[in-house]
């Protein structure tokens, strides 16, 4: 092994830290756009999804074609006003981070049939067990039978928590309602095993089965649904009055 | 001193990996990502692609400036290659293949740490040439996905019931099959490569020292 000196060393770790900074970045800058395109697409796709308007063949260009014509983002604000501007520019975590409810603004993805708005899309964030759980939360037009739901992003034990992002999961969630019989909002909470167990209807419209091994998940998704469906009360009740 | 390029002592270079010196089975390296991205096959042989191209490469790139490398400061100029080898790999990764870059996650970034790869750079491409190396990597890469391939393999197919995501058991086997849940988790990954790791000994005669 030869000897080498400091300066030499010192010289031969800048090059090499310098190639490879070089190259990182070259792949970063040039594969910025196709990653980016990717998240875009992928949150398209969960939305459609929570619409349960996605079936399993459909190609990329059928949802981005879906989604120009038929699905419409506005944003609202705390008050439950529709304001200018396109959903896809607000950020849901940014501002629960930053702002407080009063005056965070809030995406709403709007489902068009005909031009008439048939269901209305949420993005929900919240806690699970191990990690942030990340979905969408569609209600028909009546802003009380729930669509669907969707998770996209968490990072729950894989067989357990994960199921949250499985299909019986998220079935369970259609036709639920989000209020009672007197029009009060109470959410959906999701139980410790089967929810026919626990509740007879009416009561059963608001609770969904869990999943066994995974407790402290299934109560983030129900912590989550209550504190972010709060957040669109005044929105659903402004418009359910115009219904 | 020339020799061919691939000689008996080549492919002896290559092929070992694969059973009587398997990072997994033999030498019982990579462990954590062995049991951590095969819940089912479809992410584990990206993995194993991963894997291959990250310790082949760097394998390369090391045996290549072998001899420029000041010794004193090798690991760090090893580590560095190999981490922007695995940046590199991630990159494109959720450029081309976002979906399975979501499901593996952090487990890309791993690879850095993995002790396969520095092992093999330490071990070889330090005093052997790029060609060598470069059999040396893909072999060992090799060795290394098989195991997370079979693992795969067995953990989709008991504990989901399907195969690539194709349900297959529901539709082979119609008396019913509840999905062993045990095999999704990481302790089932654990069994099954304890298993595999015995016969894989057995089957090739090797005794701990």
């Amino acid at each position: 092994m030869q000897k080498h000196d400091n300066t030499y060393t010192l010289i031969f770790v800048c090059i090499v830290a310098l190639i490879c900074a070089l190259l990182l970045s070259t792949a970063a800058s040039s594969l910025r756009s196709k990653q980016d395109a990717n998240s875009a697409y992928d949150v398209k796709k969960n939305i459609l999804k929570s619409f349960g308007a996605l079936k399993e063949n459909t190609t990329r260009a059928e949802v981005e074609s879906f989604f120009t014509n038929k699905i419409e983002g506005i944003i609202v604000d705390a008050a439950g006003n529709e304001i200018e501007g396109n959903a896809n520019e607000i950020n849901p975590e940014v501002e629960a981070k930053t702002k407080t409810p009063e005056n965070r603004l809030y995406p709403v993805y709007i489902l068009k049939e005909n031009g008439v708005r048939v269901a209305y899309t949420i993005p929900i964030i919240g806690k699970g067990l191990w990690s942030k759980l990340y979905g969408y939360l569609s209600l028909k037009n009546d802003f009380n039978t729930i669509n669907g739901i969707t998770f996209y992003k968490h990072g729950e034990t894989p067989g357990l928590g994960a199921e949250i992002a499985a299909d019986w999961f998220q079935k369970n969630f259609v036709g639920k309602k989000i209020l009672d019989q007197n029009g009060k909002f109470i959410s959906v909470s999701v139980v410790k095993g089967k929810a026919q167990d626990y509740y007879d209807e009416p009561k059963l419209l608001h609770h969904v089965d869990g999943i066994s091994g995974a407790t402290i998940t299934c109560n983030g998704v129900t912590e989550m649904l209550k504190k972010d469906l709060t957040n669109y009360q005044p929105f659903f009740a402004n418009n359910r009055e115009s219904i | 001193m020339s020799e061919a390029l691939l000689s008996a002592k080549n492919k002896r270079v290559f092929t070992d990996p694969f059973s009587e010196n398997n990072p997994i089975t033999i030498q019982v390296l990579g462990i954590c990502s062995a049991l951590a991205v095969t819940a089912q096959l479809k992410p584990s042989i990206v993995m194993g692609l991963a894997v291959i191209t990250v310790v082949s490469g760097a394998n390369v790139i090391i045996s290549t400036i072998r001899n420029m490398i000041p010794n004193k400061v090798r690991i760090i100029i090893e580590m560095v290659v190999v981490a922007t080898l695995v940046i590199l790999v991630d990159q494109i990764l959720k450029a081309y293949a976002f979906d399975i870059s979501k499901q593996l996650s952090v487990f890309v970034g791993l690879i850095i740490t993995n002790c396969i790869v520095l092992g093999r750079l330490e071990a070889f491409a330090m005093g052997n040439k790029p060609w060598n190396s470069l059999l040396d990597g893909l072999g060992n890469g090799l060795g290394y996905a098989w195991v997370l391939a079979i693992i795969g393999f067995l953990r989709e197919l008991f504990g989901s019931g399907s195969i690539m995501g194709h349900d297959v058991v529901g539709k082979l086997y119609y008396a019913g099959y509840v999905n062993n849940g045990l095999m999704v988790l990481a302790p089932g990954a654990f069994i099954l490569l304890g298993l595999l790791i015995w016969v894989q000994r057995t089957l090739s005669k090797y005794v701990e020292d």
